[in-house]
C-alpha cells in the first residue's frame, strides 16, 4: 500500500534517524502523544497524511512555546547550554594509554564523490584530516601515525608510521593534487585496510596503545578473503579499531569495533554532518582508556606498563654548520642525542643512530592533563546563588545577573508551571535534586543564573570561563589562587618561625 | 563600483596598531620582597610599575590592562575590581552600587590636572593592593614561602579570554556559526581582535608544586598565540624560563634591579606589531632537561613510567612498582638487549631446491657478526 509509508506513526523514530539530545526531545513527545491521540480518533475515517496532520515531526521538535516575558532569560540560557553541550560527561581520572601508535585509514572509494557535505565528502574529509593531524601531535607528542587509503579495492599506503605532523599533512594534502592525487574510484576494502595495518603495528612496543581509525562513507566493503579471521588477529594483536562512518550503520563494521574493543561499540560512530565529522574526528585525539585486561602484573610482564628509557638533549649552537643526522643537511645547530651523540633538528624524535626516544620534559608535560583531568562545574540554582551572594565571575569579573527576589523566582516557578505541559519543572527546587541525575546522564546542562560553580573551591565563574577553563586551560583559577587551608592551619600551630629558602 | 566612486575607502584596512591588553601579574612574595627590599623596596616597584601602565596605556586609545597579585595565600585582581558584594537587606536589593572611584577620589587628594584615566588606575591599584596587605596575617606568611604563580597566571588567561570575546564576538551568522563549530581555531569575526601578553614581574624562587598549573597555563597561551614575558628581579627558576621560551615572549633577568623602569620601558613595553623590528631579548639557551622525581636532579637519559609519565634516574625501582602511581613496570624496555650471537654454521653442501629462510639463497659462510668484548 503506497499510503501506508506516509503514515503518520507518532513517537516512533527510525534507527537512521539522528537522535538527537534526549532533553530536547522528551518535551516534544507529549504534544506528539497528543497527535496521535486524533489520528487514532480518526482511524474510521480513512488515516490521515501526514500532512494533513496539524504537527508535523520537523515542526514539533524544533519549535518549543516559550512564555514572551521571559523570552531575553531564555535566549541567554539556549546559547549556554548550546556551548556547554561540548563539554563532555566527567569522567574519573582512567589510566590512559599516553604513548600512541595510530593508524588513519582514508577511505578514497566512489561513494566518497556524494556531495553531502560540501563541496564533496572527500575534499571534506582531507581538509579535516589535515587539520585532525595537526590537533593529534599536539595533544599526543609522543604517539606516532601512520596515513593509509582505501582506493579501488586495495589499500595504499599515504605515509609512513612516524612522529612527524607536517609529513602527515603533506602527504594528505597531496591526494588531492592533480599529479599524485587519487580520485576516489572503486570500493573500499575493510579487510585490505586492516591487515596492511597489522603489519604496520606488528613492530610497535608493547607499552604503546595500538589503534586504526576508519574513516568510512560507503556502504560495502569488497574483501578478497574471510574478514572474520582478520578480526580475529586484530584482536589476537591487541589491535583497536575505532569507526567513523559517514552513511547508514553497518553490520560488520559494528561487529569489527564490538570485537577489538572487548565488547564496547560506542566506538563505532556516524557523522550525519559536516560539524559532527570534525567532532568525532578531534574527539579522537583524547588518549584511549585501557582496559584491565592489558594492565601487567608481576605474573604477566610482557603486557602493560613499562619503564621506558628516554633521553632529554639539551641544545647546541655551533659556530660552523655540521651535518644533521635525521636528514643529511647542514645546520649550525640542533639537540644531540645523549647516548650516541648524533646530532638531530628537532623534537620529538627517535635517534637515527642508536634508536633511542628523545623528548623534551614539556612533550611529556603536554599530556598531564589527561592523567589529571579537570572536574566539570556544576549548576547553580538561584537559591544556591544568594547563598554565596557572588556578584562577578571569579575569573574574569564580568557581573551576574541579579538575583531575583524571593517573590518574584516564586511567580516564576508558577508561570512555569502553568505553562509546560509535563508540569514538574520547578526549577528552583528541583535543580538540586537534578544534580546527580545529571552528572550521571553526562549532559551538562545551562545553569538557570548563568552562575557555574567549582565544587572544590566554592568560586563561581560565567560560561565563558566554563568553556575555555575545561577546553583549553584544563585548571580551576579558583582552586589555584588559594592556599591549601591545611596548611594554614599548620602554620598557626608553629611558632611562626620560617626557613627562608631565597 | 570603484570607476564611479573614485576612492577607496571601503577597501582600506585599519592600518594604526590593534589594540592591546597587557595583563601584568606582579609576585608579592612577602618573604622574597623582604629580601629585596635593600636594593628596591615593593613601594618604589609598585611606583615604577605604575608609570609603566600610564605608558602603555598612552600608547594607544583603545589599550587595556589588568593586574593580578599573586601574593602567598591567594590572588586577586588589583584592577579592575570586582564590585563588593553587598549584604542583602530583607532579600531585596536596591539596585544601588556603590561606586568605588568615587570613594577613591575623595580619600586621595584629588589633583585636578591628572589624567583622568592614569588616576583611576592608580588610585584602584593603591587601594586593592593596601587591602590585600591588610588581610595577610602571620599565619599565611607563615604557611608557605613562595607564592601562587599558577593561579594568577590562569587568572590572567581567563581574563584575557573574556576580553578577546566581549572585544570581537562572533557573529552569529547561520554559515558563520556552522563554520565557526567546524574550526574553533579559526573564527571569523567583523571588528579587528584584541591583542593580549602576559607580563610577569616574578621574585620568587622554584616553585615545584606548580609545575602541573604552569605548564597548562603555558600550553594554553601557546594555543591562544599570548607570549608571556618575564622580569625577573629575584629568584631562580627554569619553569618562567620555559614559559617564555615556549610562547615567544621577551625574558629578563637584570643585574640592577633599581633601574626597573628603564627596563620596563624599553624591554616590555613594544607590542607585537613592534617587536616584529625588535631585536628581543631572550634567555638564550633554555634548559628544557628534565629533573628526576625521586632526587630532583637534572637527568639526560630517564627512565619514564609509561601509565603516569613520572621520569625515574634509575632503572632500578623497590618492586618494580613506579613511585607515583604504583603500577607495576616491566624492565623490557629499559634494558639494552645485548646483540645475540649467531653461532658459526659450518659449510655444508646444499642441494639445489633446499627450503632457505631468505629467498635468494643463504648467507655466505663467515659473515656471522663480531663476538662481543
Amino acid at each position: 500500500m503506497a499510503d501506508s509509508d506516509y503514515s503518520y506513526d507518532g513517537d516512533e523514530v527510525s534507527g537512521d534517524e539522528y537522535v538527537g539530545p534526549r532533553a530536547s526531545s522528551s518535551r516534544p513527545t507529549q504534544p506528539a502523544g497528543g497527535g496521535r491521540q486524533t489520528a487514532k480518533e480518526a482511524a474510521p475515517k480513512p488515516a490521515r497524511k501526514a500532512w494533513e496532520t496539524e504537527y508535523s515531526r520537523t515542526v514539533e521538535k524544533t519549535i518549543v512555546p516559550v512564555n514572551d516575558e521571559d523570552i531575553g532569560q531564555s535566549v541567554q540560557e539556549r546559547e549556554e547550554e548550546r556551548k556547554r553541550k561540548r563539554l563532555r560527561k566527567d569522567t574519573k581520572p582512567f589510566q590512559r594509554g599516553i604513548i600512541r601508535h595510530v593508524v588513519l585509514v582514508l577511505d578514497l572509494s566512489e561513494a566518497m564523490m556524494e556531495k553531502d557535505m560540501r563541496p564533496n565528502r572527500f575534499y571534506t574529509m582531507i581538509n579535516y584530516a589535515q587539520d585532525y593531524v595537526r590537533e593529534f601531535f599536539e595533544q599526543n607528542p609522543i604517539s606516532q601515525m601512520s596515513v593509509l587509503g582505501m582506493h579501488d579495492g586495495i589499500c595504499i599506503r599515504v605515509s609512513e608510521l612516524s612522529g612527524n605532523p607536517a609529513e602527515h599533512a603533506a602527504a594528505i594534502l597531496g591526494l588531492r593534487s592533480k599529479e599524485t592525487g587519487k580520485e576516489p574510484k572503486g570500493a573500499p576494502s575493510l579487510q585490505n585496510a586492516l591487515e596492511l595495518a597489522r603489519a604496520t603495528l606488528y613492530h610497535t612496543p608493547n607499552h604503546g596503545t595500538r589503534e586504526v581509525i576508519v574513516v568510512f562513507g560507503s556502504l560495502l566493503s569488497l574483501d578478497p578473503g574471510d574478514i572474520h579471521q582478520t578480526v580475529k588477529a586484530c584482536v589476537r594483536d591487541r589491535i583497536r579499531v575505532s569507526i567513523i562512518g559517514m552513511g547508514a550503520r553497518l553490520k560488520i563494521c559494528q561487529e569489527i569495533v564490538t570485537r577489538t574493543n572487548a565488547g564496547d561499540e560506542s566506538e563505532y560512530t556516524i557523522a550525519t554532518d559536516q560539524e559532527m565529522l570534525k567532532e568525532l574526528l578531534i574527539a579522537t585525539t583524547t588518549p584511549p582508556v585501557i582496559r584491565s585486561d592489558t594492565a601487567s602484573t608481576p605474573q604477566q610482564p610482557e603486557k602493560g606498563a613499562a619503564l621506558m628509557m628516554m633521553g632529554f638533549p639539551s641544545r647546541v649552537v655551533e659556530d660552523s654548520p655540521t651535518i644533521c643526522a635525521c636528514h643529511g643537511n647542514l645546520t649550525l645547530g640542533g639537540y644531540t642525542c645523549s647516548r650516541c651523540s648524533a646530532k638531530v633538528c628537532s623534537l620529538p624524535v627517535t635517534c637515527p643512530s642508536c634508536q633511542l626516544t628523545l623528548l623534551l620534559s614539556t612533550h611529556l608535560a603536554r599530556s598531564y592533563h589527561h592523567l589529571f583531568p579537570l572536574r566539570n562545574w556544576a549548576t547553580v540554582s538561584w537559591q544556591r546563588a544568594r547563598e554565596k551572594n557572588s556578584r562577578d565571575c571569579v575569573g574574569c569579573l564580568t557581573t551576574f545577573p541579579e538575583i531575583p527576589s524571593k517573590q518574584e523566582l516564586a511567580t516564576r516557578a508558577l508561570k512555569k508551571e502553568r505553562q509546560s505541559t509535563t508540569g514538574s519543572m520547578l526549577n528552583g527546587h528541583l535543580e538540586r535534586g537534578n544534580q546527580a541525575e545529571d552528572d550521571e546522564n553526562g549532559e551538562q546542562k545551562a545553569s538557570e543564573s548563568a552562575r557555574y560553580e567549582c565544587r572544590s573551591c566554592e568560586s563561581h565563574f560565567c560560561i565563558d570561563c566554563d568553556m575555555f577553563c575545561h577546553m583549553v586551560l584544563h585548571n580551576c583559577p579558583g582552586c589555584l589562587s588559594r592556599l591549601d587551608p591545611g596548611a594554614i592551619a599548620d602554620a598557626g600551630a608553629q611558632n611562626g618561625d620560617v626557613t627562608m629558602t631565597g | 563600483m570603484n570607476n564611479i566612486d573614485g576612492s577607496d575607502r571601503h577597501l582600506k584596512t585599519e592600518e594604526a596598531p590593534p589594540p592591546s591588553l597587557l595583563a601584568i601579574v606582579l609576585d608579592t612574595n612577602p618573604h622574597a620582597w623582604a629580601h629585596l627590599s635593600s636594593t628596591l623596596s615593593l613601594s618604589a616597584a609598585l611606583a615604577n610599575i605604575l608609570i609603566f601602565i600610564n605608558a602603555h596605556l598612552a600608547s594607544g586609545n583603545a589599550n587595556e590592562v589588568a593586574v593580578i597579585a599573586s601574593h602567598s595565600h591567594k590572588t586577586s585582581f588589583l584592577y579592575p575590581t570586582k564590585t563588593p558584594s553587598q549584604p542583602q537587606q530583607n532579600g531585596k536589593t536596591n539596585g544601588d552600587v556603590d561606586m568605588i572611584g568615587d570613594r577613591a577620589g575623595r580619600s586621595h587628594k584629588e589633583s585636578p590636572n591628572k589624567y583622568r584615566p592614569f588616576a583611576v588606575v592608580e588610585s584602584t591599584i593603591l587601594q586593592n593592593f593596601a587591602k590585600l596587605l591588610d588581610e595577610t596575617s602571620e599565619k599565611h606568611l607563615a604557611a608557605t614561602p613562595t607564592t601562587l604563580i599558577g593561579g594568577a597566571l590562569s587568572l590572567a588567561l581567563t581574563y584575557i579570554s573574556k576580553s578577546t570575546l566581549l572585544h570581537a564576538p562572533v557573529t552569529s551568522g547561520t554559515e558563520n556559526s556552522m563554520a565557526a563549530l567546524a574550526d574553533a581555531e579559526n573564527v571569523h569575526v567583523d571588528r579587528v581582535p584584541l591583542t593580549s601578553r602576559i607580563l610577569i614581574v616574578s621574585v620568587s624562587g622554584d616553585l615545584a608544586n606548580q609545575y602541573i598549573p604552569v605548564m597548562n597555563s603555558i600550553f594554553a597561551a601557546q594555543r591562544k598565540k599570548i607570549p608571556i614575558d618575564i622580569l625577573k628581579l629575584a629568584g631562580d627558576t627554569v619553569l618562567l624560563q620555559q614559559a617564555s621560551d615556549a610562547t615567544g615572549g621577551v625574558y629578563m633577568k637584570p643585574d640592577r634591579p633599581e633601574g626597573l623602569l628603564q627596563y620596563l620601558m624599553m624591554a616590555f613595553l613594544p607590542d607585537a606589531t613592534a617587536r616584529a623590528s625588535l631585536v628581543v631579548p631572550s634567555a638564550g639557551g633554555v634548559d628544557f632537561r628534565a629533573a628526576c622525581f625521586c632526587h630532583r636532579n637534572v637527568v639526560d637519559i630517564g627512565y619514564v613510567c609509561s601509565v603516569c609519565l613520572s621520569i625515574f634516574c634509575n632503572p632500578n625501582l623497590p618492586d618494580n612498582l613506579c613511585l607515583t602511581c604504583g603500577s607495576y613496570l616491566s624492565l623490557r624496555a629499559a634494558l639494552t638487549n645485548p646483540p645475540a650471537l649467531i653461532p658459526k654454521k659450518k659449510k655444508k653442501k646444499r642441494k639445489a631446491g633446499t627450503d632457505t629462510a631468505t629467498p635468494g639463497g643463504s648467507t655466505p659462510a663467515g659473515s656471522n657478526t663480531p663476538l662481543h668484548p
